[in-house]
């Protein structure tokens, strides 16, 4: 459709690490950006995970942009998003059990990921394979690394450690009731709570406003 | 300012000089007599875990102003009321880190970060315990008996086990044992209605409100001593530092509750004065749900505030998980606040412009 | 000017992409459900197969005595469990396990527990699924907690807040802190022992 305003691949890329970041900016997929970021192993996965279905979303939405009808449009981004979703489901199920067992009823939720249909609509039903494609990298890859991020400050101030790792000097249990001082890191478990995801979140947020102020 | 010019301004005017650090001073000072209780009853431990928190909430919001490049707001004071109260509402026994760390939440994450005092929407100091208790359950929930006991005084507790006679001698500064709360709890929650009758008896009878009043039970630091508190919240409201509404409305609605409750089940729930003086409710009606930045401002969404928070407290307390709901309760009622104020907005005297 | 279609035309002419593609994504997700879907069990067989090896370790093989049976846990409550049966490599039966699950604090609490032959003693238990908080209740899968159900009588255990750990009886001592978990724990397993018991003598496992 659009030809001589088509957006540029570069710029599209970028955009969804940065400027347009689905969470940052954009403050799409707050659900499993609160409820999964718990560790970095779990975000990792949802990050990935919520990026093939995006692709592939974006993917088959572009190719038969020509074809849809404006009414019935909504039903089949749903319908292509939720076939990927169980491919998604299914794969974990198979290969990674041990993750598909920790994330639960978050991966059959990207069928309702606010970001995927957002691309959808905004993107891929607009414009041609290749900017989709761009786009679906740029967006997937800017969901991904801010989910870790989020996932390791979490996990780490909640348990020392960055993917089950130790990395801060860990704590001697019971050190409190000895009455000494604490030889270690102390874990702050409020972080691993849905508390700690609305702290870090609110904090980073703010840090990106502040950045982008100055910037501007 | 100079006095010799005129200056004009809208109202309201006002004819005393009362400026944000009188205020936090005049609080402050009505909190020395539990300040004093406290270092009586829990000694040196009193004094380290508050002097740790008032020179951690003062470092950190000096420390946030200077980075943020603003002029430091360290001097009016409400950093070291929020250091009080905080130091006031956690066990005596509570590691010094851990009372750093609840520290910078509740000045950093509790009022900083939304620009400062006024601003913020939730009792720091609350904000602050609530995190700790959310990452320190354990700690949070170790209370002390104050260890230099009369040994007259019954104690709250298990029958004929006074503090003095089971741990005489052995030179501690406090002995873990269950707060008042906690054996109200437990007698709720026993088994049987005997069992239930059996504690309250063994527990709560008249000389022992007598030891809830000074403060010989275990407890947070400010919270031992009611007699103390309620000095200080008389002479705030000598002075009008608060208004009576609030400490009214927060201390009648949780006597009725719990009265209601007494009064119909008088064998499993404890007399009424007894939680009135025991726990942070005496702390929570006269210093804490009266925080001006967190409480609705008129009348009447005051008074709605105060009940909200004494009901949750007894709602807490008798139907609840915890042992005390004051924590939990206050910060539910600042989350109702703008709701309260909207709902009672006050008309204002000519009537509502452009309403025509 | 006033032209009809014919109702079906009209429907086939604006939704046969639908109909098309949710013919071929159906054809895409079975076909992909009959290649995984092996492996999936597969998976689910081997979570039981660890977690019997992990609480008897001289397991060399699982065999599955009574598949998910529907067990009276009391007047209301009824669940479902699998017993299976433990042999060492010399075909020996070394003890059996069994699944069990009850409310936890934040979400149900799966376990596997395991008796010795005779069903005279536990022999631990092992976390098959929680969702306890870290740090608190997430300790209900730490030795501290684990190791007192290690050799404790299969009989109905209580909970005591206070107490020495190592020692090996019916007492189990609270986790602090979270004293909710263990006591779901406990639950679990004073629901079960009884009840399991009854059906595997009914089942001709025990004499």
């Amino acid at each position: 459709m659009a030809n001589s305003d088509s957006p540029k691949a570069l710029p599209t890329l970028l955009a969804g690490l940065w400027k347009e970041n689905p969470v940052l900016a954009l403050l799409l997929g707050m659900c499993p950006t609160l409820a999964v970021t718990s560790d970095v192993k779990s975000a990792l996965t949802m990050g990935l995970s919520t990026a093939f279905v995006l692709l592939c979303s974006n993917i088959v939405v572009s190719l038969m942009r020509n074809l849809l009808k404006p009414h019935l449009r909504i039903l089949m981004f749903t319908l292509t998003i939720a076939t990927f979703v169980t491919i998604a489901d299914l794969y974990l199920k198979a290969f990674l059990p041990a993750m598909s067992d920790k994330l639960g009823p978050y991966i059959p939720l990207i069928i309702v990921n606010c970001i995927i249909i957002c691309r959808a609509e905004a993107c891929a039903s607009k414009n041609g394979l290749f900017i989709s494609i761009i786009d679906a990298i740029g967006m997937g890859f800017g969901f991904t690394i801010t989910l870790c991020m989020l996932g390791a400050i979490r996990e780490i101030l909640s348990t020392g450690a960055v993917f089950g790792k130790q990395i801060l000097p860990a704590i001697s249990e019971n050190w409190y009731l000895t009455g000494g001082m604490p030889d270690g890191f102390i874990p702050m478990f409020a972080f691993a709570l849905p508390v700690g995801a609305f702290v870090t979140l609110g904090l980073i947020l703010g840090l990106v406003n502040m950045i982008n102020k100055k910037t501007a | 300012m100079s006095k010799d010019k005129l200056f004009v301004s809208p109202g309201p005017h006002i004819s005393k000089p009362i400026s944000t650090r009188m205020v936090m001073l005049d609080v402050i000072i009505a909190l020395l007599p539990a300040l004093l209780a406290a270092a009586y009853f829990f000694r040196l431990r009193a004094v380290i875990v508050v002097a740790t928190c008032v020179i951690s909430c003062v470092v950190t919001e000096w420390l946030i102003c200077k980075i943020r490049k603003q002029p430091s707001s360290i001097g009016d004071l409400s950093a070291v009321l929020t250091a009080i109260i905080l130091a006031f509402s956690v066990p005596p026994m509570l590691p010094v880190a851990f009372l750093i760390i609840g520290s910078v939440f509740s000045i950093a994450i509790g009022k900083m970060v939304f620009g400062g005092l006024g601003n913020n929407p939730f009792n720091p100091a609350m904000l602050g315990r609530a995190f700790l208790t959310a990452c320190f359950g354990m700690a949070m929930t170790t209370w002390t008996v104050p260890a230099n006991i009369n040994p007259e005084l019954p104690q709250i507790g298990p029958k004929g086990a006074t503090v003095a006679e089971k741990y005489q001698g052995q030179g501690l500064e406090g002995i873990t044992e269950a707060t008042p709360l906690a054996w109200t709890k437990n007698a709720i929650k026993a088994k049987t209605l005997a069992q239930a009758e059996t504690i309250i008896k063994e527990n709560f009878n008249n000389s022992q409100l007598k030891a809830v009043l000074i403060g010989y039970t275990g407890g947070c630091l400010g919270e031992t001593s009611s007699l103390a508190l309620i000095l200080g919240g008389i002479y705030m409201l000598l002075r009008r530092t608060i208004t009576w509404v609030i400490p009214v409305s927060v201390l009648a609605s949780a006597f009725i509750f719990a009265e209601i409750f007494h009064f119909f089940k008088p064998e499993v729930y404890v007399n009424p004065l007894f939680q009135m003086f025991s726990g942070g409710l005496l702390i929570c009606a006269f210093f804490i749900a009266t925080d001006p930045v967190t409480n609705p401002m008129t009348t009447k969404a005051q008074a709605l505030f105060g009940i909200g928070v004494g009901v949750l407290i007894m709602l807490i307390r008798t139907v609840g998980a915890y042992p005390e709901g004051v924590m939990y309760a206050v910060l539910v009622m600042n989350a109702f606040t703008p709701l309260l104020d909207r709902l009672c907005k006050k008309t204002p005297i000519g009537g509502v412009p452009n309403a025509a | 000017m006033p032209h009809k279609t014919n109702p079906l035309v009209l429907f086939i002419k604006e939704s046969w992409l639908l109909l098309v593609s949710a013919f071929i994504f159906g054809l895409l997700l079975a076909g992909i459900n009959a290649a995984w879907s092996p492996k999936v069990a597969a998976n689910k067989e081997l979570k039981i197969q660890d977690a019997i090896v992990a609480l008897i370790p001289a397991t060399a093989n699982t065999q599955i005595a009574v598949d998910n049976q529907p067990i009276k846990l009391s007047d209301k409550d009824s669940a479902k469990t699998s017993i299976f049966k433990a042999l060492d490599k010399n075909n020996k039966l070394i003890g059996f396990a069994f699944t069990a699950s009850g409310a936890g604090y934040a979400d149900r609490i799966d376990l596997m527990i395991a008796v010795d032959p005779d069903f005279k003693k536990f022999l631990g238990y092992k976390v098959i699924f929680s969702n306890e908080t870290a740090g608190f209740g997430s300790k209900i899968k730490k030795p501290f907690y684990r190791d007192q159900y290690i050799g404790a009588p299969a009989k109905k255990l209580t909970l005591k807040k206070l107490g020495n750990a190592k020692k090996i009886d019916d007492e189990i001592i609270a986790i602090s802190g979270a004293t909710i978990s263990s006591t779901a724990v406990i639950d679990i397993f004073n629901k079960y022992v009884d009840k399991v018991k009854e059906l595997m003598t009914q089942k001709g496992l025990l004499q």
